[in-house]
């Protein structure tokens, strides 16, 4: 028995080495392909260790390519989308989890169809209606057509989240002079702050690994492409430098990257903790 | 501090009445308790008064004003949850301060009544602390100071005490009355628990299905119960029944008790021949004399006192259902009566034992209507 109480955290630890390996090997070859020489890349057997780091493609990659554009571009999409479906998926995620509105349950499941239908399907509608409001060539076609894909089951998130709050929380607040809309603000929100960080960070993630309808929407107009876009015309017809390939991939991620560690704070679960029994 | 009527209020859900002809009237400083099983419309009634449901029917005045069309925040009322709603992103001073703050109170009078409520509820030490980092009894207390930094026309409390464990709920609950006491604020309280009810109440409203059965004291109700329901709901144990037939006879009116007499009041003379409910309750019943004789199918000794168990008579018996109490709060057992007594014999589980009924101690109920018949 004592032994195998013994196995019990090595087996775990184990486990967890394994899927902390499988899932950051990838990011480990980004990293090592981008400091490596373009001479190193196919050389065998490979090398797993940086021998003699090439930080010199990083300022090539800058100098030769429109790389602050990209993510400039990306950055704008990301925000504008950020801001577009959070404020409408709080909104209806609310009256969702708080309205007994006529067919609200129906309404709740309709709203993901739009998120089961795949993106290469909606997107023939879409290049007509934006074509026939002039919106091929900007930014906001894609905004758009990203928030519409992620609005649903940013939704969802939200509905469940606000479904765990207290309703006496805001009955509260109501009884001390809150205004409804006061009441989503002042009590609601900030006790949904794990729920609309989780939110974000999905709304941000989705939108940052955007290709399809970048691709599609603005591809016509160079100074308007995204880092996926851009990072996609690095790769040449008969010879991709690589490096240069990880090195962009590596420095796309890094909002990424950015944006959880400031959210992660927020992520605590049982916020709501102590305003109840 | 106000006075508080209802007039003909109704509420309901579609075709569902969760609560009809609501009266009442709460005069000012009153501590006003609403009591009844589970789904009886207490808290419907109290979440009308609080604006938080509205009325379908009838108004609601506070203070004399009509404020059936106004909101919650309007209504200058205070309330507190069953489960505190205490806001877990505020400190306990934020939470305390939120409704004056809400109103534009200056920072410093805010400031200066959430100390003097702290004071009194004796939560100065915590006033920096979050909610989650409190006991169940300090965030019914913050709950609680919430309410009365406000100094609001009026109290509504929906069962505060149901989260607490027994002892802090016995202490807490003295606590509120002295708060309640010394503030002099109109207070309605909403609780399943009769003790909750008959120990704080000024003036206890016995409601079931959306109806009120009776309003009074805690000793009008316990002594003169206006139908079947709510002599059983009051008092613990509830009220003994027993099925019979009123007699007349060489001048003596009475009933029968397993073929013994018990002697009823001479009011009923007229009432002669009919059957009726009789009700006795289980700390009325004297023992060691009278002409009831029966055996105890249990003893139940508390220490001091003694809650006796003895069968009714076959063909006497009532079931619950004709009480119409709550299943679920109800442990009464339809075959059986309980006696409740505190002196030093030692009863043992089949003794035979002689009893009496008081016959001022009898109550009687119409058998179809189950009102009580004077």
């Amino acid at each position: 028995m004592a032994k195998r109480k013994n196995l019990k955290p090595w087996g775990v630890g184990a486990t967890v080495i394994a899927i902390c390996g499988v899932v950051l090997f990838p990011i480990y070859w980004m990293i090592l392909t981008s400091l490596s020489k373009s001479t190193e890349l196919r050389s065998y057997p490979p090398r797993f260790l940086p021998h003699d780091p090439q930080w010199g493609t990083f300022s090539e990659l800058l100098a030769a390519h429109p790389f602050d554009v990209w993510f400039m571009n990306s950055l704008k999409i990301a925000i504008a989308v950020l801001v577009l479906s959070l404020t409408i998926s709080v909104l209806a995620a609310y009256a969702l989890s708080r309205f007994r509105l006529k067919g609200g349950q129906s309404m709740g499941l309709f709203i993901l169809t739009a998120k089961m239908l795949p993106g290469t399907l909606i997107i023939i509608p879409f290049f007509v209606i934006f074509r026939q409001m002039g919106l091929i060539g900007s930014l906001w076609s894609v905004v758009i057509a990203q928030a519409t894909m992620i609005i649903p089951f940013a939704t969802w998130m939200l509905k469940g989240y606000f479904d765990t709050i207290p309703v006496e929380l805001e009955q509260a607040a109501i009884v001390d002079g809150c205004s409804p809309i006061g009441t989503i603000f002042r009590i609601v929100l900030p006790v949904s702050a794990p729920g609309l960080a989780a939110t974000s960070l999905y709304c941000f993630v989705l939108s940052w690994s955007d290709f399809l309808f970048a691709r599609t929407f603005v591809v016509t107009s160079e100074s308007l492409w995204t880092l996926n876009l851009g990072i996609s015309s690095l790769k040449g017809e008969w010879i991709t430098d690589w490096n240069i390939v990880m090195a962009a991939s590596l420095m796309a991620s890094l909002p990424i990257i950015a944006v959880f560690l400031f959210l992660e704070r927020y992520m605590v679960g049982g916020l709501a903790a102590g305003s109840e029994k | 501090m106000a006075t508080i009527e209802f007039n003909q209020v109704g509420k309901s859900y579609g075709s569902v009445e969760a609560i009809s002809d609501f009266n009442l009237s709460i005069e000012d400083g009153e501590f006003c308790v609403f009591v009844g099983p589970s789904g009886c419309g207490k808290s419907t009634a109290l979440k009308m008064l609080a604006g938080l449901e509205e009325t379908t029917k009838g108004n609601i005045l506070i203070g004399g004003k009509d404020v059936t069309d106004l909101g919650p925040g309007k209504r200058d009322i205070a309330m507190v949850f069953q489960n505190y709603a205490l806001y877990p992103h505020y400190s306990v001073r934020k939470n305390m301060g939120f409704g004056l703050k809400m109103r534009g109170y200056p920072a410093s009078e805010i400031n200066a009544r959430v100390e003097e409520a702290a004071k009194i509820l004796e939560l100065t030490p915590y006033l920096d602390r979050r909610p989650k980092a409190l006991s169940g009894g300090q965030r019914q207390r913050v709950a609680l100071g919430r309410a009365i930094v406000r100094e609001p026309a009026a109290f509504l409390m929906d069962e505060p005490l149901s989260n607490l464990d027994a002892k802090l709920r016995v202490h807490t609950r003295s606590e509120i009355v002295k708060l309640q006491r010394r503030l002099g604020v109109t207070s309605v309280y909403v609780t399943h628990d009769q003790v909750e009810a008959l120990t704080m109440a000024d003036k206890i409203v016995v409601m079931k299905l959306g109806v009120i059965q009776q309003v009074g004291s805690a000793d009008e109700l316990f002594e003169n119960p206006r139908n079947l329901f709510v002599a059983g709901f009051i008092g613990s144990p509830g009220m003994n029944f027993f099925r019979g037939t009123i007699q007349n006879a060489e001048g003596r009116v009475f009933t029968t008790f397993g073929g013994a007499e018990v002697p009823l009041s001479d009011t009923l003379a007229s009432r002669a021949g009919g059957d009726a409910i009789f009700g006795i309750r289980p700390e009325h019943i004297v023992m060691g004399k009278g002409k009831v004789e029966t055996g105890l199918s249990l003893v139940e000794s508390l220490g001091t006192e003694k809650i006796l168990h003895f069968q009714i008579p076959a063909g006497q018996t009532i079931d619950n259902s004709e009480i119409e109490n709550d299943e679920e709060d109800d442990d009464r057992d339809a075959q059986s009566m309980r006696a409740r007594i505190i002196d030093d014999h030692k009863y043992q589980n089949g003794e035979t034992v002689k009893m009496d009924f008081p016959r001022s101690k009898i109550h009687v109920f119409d058998i179809e209507t189950h009102e009580a018949i004077k």
